[in-house]
């Protein structure tokens, strides 16, 4: 037997992806590695979810629970507690290999195949955090997790590294739930996290956010308890200035120092990868440099907002039936290519097989820009333009402009102009 | 009454323990963490060096090159990993050249098997990374690597069901002799009896004698050594071990491959004030990453999952100090044992009770000793036909918890069970690798509190990292205050 796509991960991606796949009458089979569909949501209580997809303000597993309806009325077909260990393409067909309690070790066959796998945080290993380790220093999707699905908080008096948002929501769910936050320490000087979430989660509680600052000394008590740290400003090197230190005694230092995309199933396949992204490169159908495999949602780039976790892979769940469908022809494809004041782009490839009208560009802002304008240069020429304000690395930009016009031989670049 | 009384189940202290259980003695092991192998044992390169290093004629020099034997003879017998990846030691210019023909014969002199020197462009076909500044290798084929904390476990395992008793979270806070037995005091308060007392306490091996000797042969001073781990994704980046050219520190940064597919760049030395505090520093990181450079090219930095830091106990002393006490009759030290401990300990072991001890004139052998250990499984290593096999006999083989480096429900829970099962996460990633990979038990160390909190029976609240006093949660969230 074969299906015709297999979605991996059954959080806010995959759901939409799965759900716009049976639309268009393909046989769909979504695989989730935990006992209930949902992903991350589901441990996201606070509410801020859905302004976009559904005008209405919601919580996390309210949001979820919108697309799992619709997952459930479509009768898309789903295996929860199984992890997919191995992905391998044998001419035209993948071979997804599960294991769970229940099936045991078992290939599945499919034509096409959706990575929404998500993302996993960055540790204190990837940073090298000097000092000793104790227990107490925890990654804040850890943490929110333990303390929103499980019901225990990691400690009482904490420290934040890192502005990202999850590190803001915690900031403000510890501080709720009775813990003293004493600070946020981000090592660049704007921050990694939504302005909202600035305001609500730590101006609204008088938590202190040190810019330009990072973890410089951990200490230990005697049983390997977190006992205080230290935190120091940096220069634009991003290196510690000496008499700058500041020691916090905290139990816990939570961690909200980036999230990176969850590609490890991807390793067996020779996948193009951006060491921008840190995940697969793809083309304007959300497919990988391997036919007919297609990668949304946080495994292909970190988002914000989960509504536009939705809508791309809702427009990914799209692409993988027209793939189905043979609605594409071998063609020349360009690069897309990251320019001046960029961090990076999705897709990174135009390909001329995949015809649609509008070509949708993700990508961040290496610096912040008061007012810039987007442009779009196919080699001297400017093919699209618009202005922005406020333009942060920590808020994912979107433009999208219909593309027929460009020839098909030139790479074209993203470029953001500083006004 | 003990006739041995062990302090200290690291390395040394479990393959000791190991080799008292071939002779019908009551042997006692008190360990004062809560697991074997917690300290020096644990955090270190993994290497089964050649012998090829130490000074000839040294112990060090004889129990190296006889330990690295034995790891064959215990591969069989106690199911200890090893990776045979054999060794370079790597020169860069004329100079280190000389040094490499000195540290050859060396290697002649310790009778070190197999070695060779290789130009440049020979180590190069078997070590594309191997960096383009490098002129001349020492090849070191006997050169392993293994799984420390399992070399501990696995004696220990072995040990005990031969008859051996261990106690763990067992501080010794007192050593008197009376007559012709020494009393231990644990914890301050309780008390156990025996003929003789081997002191391997590693780095507090000094400590440990000064509860009873006045004058203690040997001071330990910790010497720290800090390491990146490379994520295993980057396995076959280097397969040798590769080695600079050793210094009075040491022998150097190296690049080592690891059993479960990381790769360890590392170590620094740099001697410390606390010898029980390993910490790492920005500098010494930074001196690690510069060093490692020099040996291979290409470096997959990006891919660091995490830094840590070892003690090494070195003594004031030239040698390994395996010697008995000169004030204390029965009392005998294992002092000073850093590099190469790990790859001595089973020739450590029998040098003791063999040579230093002779024990055979004292005890006659255990006419019931077991020499093998039990095939642990580790799943994810292997074949899918194995695996199928395994599943349909205990479906829990199926499902994974830890994700990255792919442990199921059953060996967790094997990891429980036992005699020497643990309760904690770290000792439960120390024996499955749970929580070791690329996310650092982000994923799955949530799932591990749940399955022993089943198991034990144990509120969450109540379940610790590591020592008693890691807990992981200071309170209940969704609960009524009273």
């Amino acid at each position: 037997m074969i299906v015709d796509v297999i979605v991996i991960g059954g959080g806010a991606s995959g759901l939409a992806a799965a759900i716009s796949v049976k639309k268009r009458n393909k046989q769909v089979l979504l695989i989730e590695r935990e006992n209930e569909l949902g992903g991350i949501l589901n441990q996201c209580i606070h509410n801020g979810f859905g302004l976009e997809v559904f005008k209405e303000e919601y919580t996390g597993p309210e949001y979820a629970y919108k697309f799992i309806e619709e997952f459930n009325d479509l009768k898309i077909d789903y295996l929860l507690n199984t992890t997919v260990i191995k992905l391998v393409k044998n001419g035209d067909e993948f071979v997804v290999t599960i294991s769970s309690t229940a099936q045991g070790l078992k290939e599945i066959k499919a034509k096409a195949v959706i990575i929404s796998s998500g993302c996993y945080e960055r540790t204190r290993g990837q940073i090298a955090m000097p000092g000793e380790r104790p227990r107490g220093v925890i990654t804040a999707g850890s943490a929110q997790r333990y303390l929103n699905i499980n019901g225990y908080m990691v400690g009482k008096k904490a420290f934040i590294l890192g502005s990202g948002d999850i590190g803001l929501i915690m900031a403000r769910r510890m501080h709720l739930e009775g813990a003293e936050v004493l600070g946020v320490a981000e090592i660049m000087p704007y921050s990694n996290g939504l302005n909202r979430n600035i305001v609500q989660c730590l101006n609204d509680f008088d938590i202190p956010l040190y810019l330009s600052h990072t973890v410089t000394n951990v200490e230990s008590d005697d049983s390997k308890r977190l006992k205080a740290i230290t935190i120091q400003q940096v220069d634009e090197r991003f290196n510690p200035i000496s008499g700058t230190e500041k020691r916090f005694e905290v139990d816990t230092l939570l961690l909200s120092i980036g999230l990176i995309p969850d590609i490890t199933l991807l390793d067996d396949l020779s996948v193009e990868v951006d060491q921008k992204t840190k995940s697969s490169k793809i083309n304007q159908a959300y497919e990988t440099s391997v036919p007919g495999l297609f990668i949304c949602g946080n495994s292909l780039q970190v988002h914000d907002l989960v509504d536009n976790v939705s809508k791309e892979s809702s427009r990914a769940g799209n692409c993988t039936a027209d793939f189905l469908e043979n609605k594409f022809k071998p063609r020349k494809k360009i690069n897309i290519i990251p320019g001046k004041n960029i961090l990076y782009v999705a897709p990174q490839y135009l390909d001329f097989g995949w015809d649609f009208t509008d070509l949708i560009i993700s990508f961040r802002s290496s610096k912040k820009l008061e007012k810039a304008i987007a442009k779009v240069y196919q080699g001297d020429n400017l093919v699209y333009q618009k202005r922005r304000t406020f333009v942060v690395p920590a808020e994912m930009e979107t433009i999208s402009f219909p593309y027929q016009e460009l020839n098909d031989s030139q790479d074209i670049r993203v470029e953001l102009e500083e006004l | 009454m003990y006739d041995y009384i062990i302090i200290g189940a690291g390395v040394v202290g479990s393959a000791i323990a190991r080799e008292l259980s071939l002779y019908q003695a009551k042997t006692l092991v008190l360990e004062k963490e809560n697991d074997v192998a917690n300290v020096q044992s644990l955090a270190n390169s993994a290497i089964v060096h050649s012998g090829h290093n130490p000074e000839p004629n040294s112990l060090k020099a004889r129990l190296s090159v006889w330990g690295n034997k034995l790891y064959e003879e215990m591969e069989k017998e106690l199911d200890i990993p090893l990776l045979r990846t054999g060794a370079y030691v790597v020169a860069h210019n004329a100079e280190e050249e000389r040094q490499l023909e000195e540290l050859t014969e060396l290697a002649r002199i310790n009778q070190v098997p197999e070695f060779k020197i290789l130009s440049f462009e020979e180590a190069l076909k078997d070590e594309p990374n191997l960096s383009k500044t490098v002129t001349k290798v020492l090849s070191l084929p006997t050169t392993k690597v293994t799984y420390p904390w399992e070399v501990a476990f696995a004696a220990m395992e072995n040990a005990l069901i031969n008859g051996v008793e261990f106690i763990k979270n067992a501080l010794v806070t007192g050593i008197k002799k009376e007559f012709d037995y020494f009393v231990v005091t644990v914890n301050n308060h309780i008390e156990y009896q025996c003929r003789y007392l081997i002191n391997s306490a590693g780095v507090a091996s000094d400590d440990i004698a000064g509860l009873i000797e006045k004058n203690v042969p040997f001071h330990i001073t910790g010497r720290k050594g800090e390491y990146f781990v490379i994520d295993k994704r980057a396995k076959g980046f280097v397969n040798h071990i590769l080695y600079p050219l050793p210094t009075e520190l040491g022998k150097g940064v190296l690049i080592t491959p690891q059993y479960h597919g990381e790769i360890l760049l590392g170590p620094n030395s740099e001697l410390v004030e606390d010898k029980y505090l390993p910490t790492t520093s920005f500098a010494g990181l930074a001196y690690v990453k510069e060093h490692a450079a020099m040996l291979a090219d290409n470096i997959p930095f990006n891919q660091i999952i995490r830094s840590f830091a070892g003690i090494r106990s070195t003594a004031d002393y030239d040698d390994f100090y395996i010697k008995e006490s000169l004030e204390v009759k029965g009392l005998f030290h294992l002092g000073g044992i850093d590099s190469p401990g790990l790859t001595a300990c089973f020739a450590i072991a029998k040098y003791l009770v063999n040579e230093v001890m002779n024990v055979d004139n004292i005890y006659q052998l255990n006419p019931d000793f077991n020499p093998y250990r039990k095939k642990r499984v580790m799943f994810h290593k292997l074949s899918d036909v194995e695996k199928q096999v395994l599943i349909k006999e205990e479906p829990m083989y199926g499902n994974i918890i830890c994700k990255c480096e792919k442990i199921t429900e059953k060996e967790i829970l094997e990891a429980m069970r036992g005699p020497l099962g643990s309760n904690t996460i770290k000792g439960i990633k120390k024996r499955t690798r749970a929580g070791a990979g690329l996310c650092q038990g982000g994923y799955c160390e949530e799932k591990i509190v749940k399955m022993i909190s089943k198991e034990f029976n144990l509120s969450p609240m109540d379940i610790a990292y590591d020592k008693e006093n890691t807990k992981l949660f200071t309170q209940e969230t969704k609960v009524l205050k009273k």
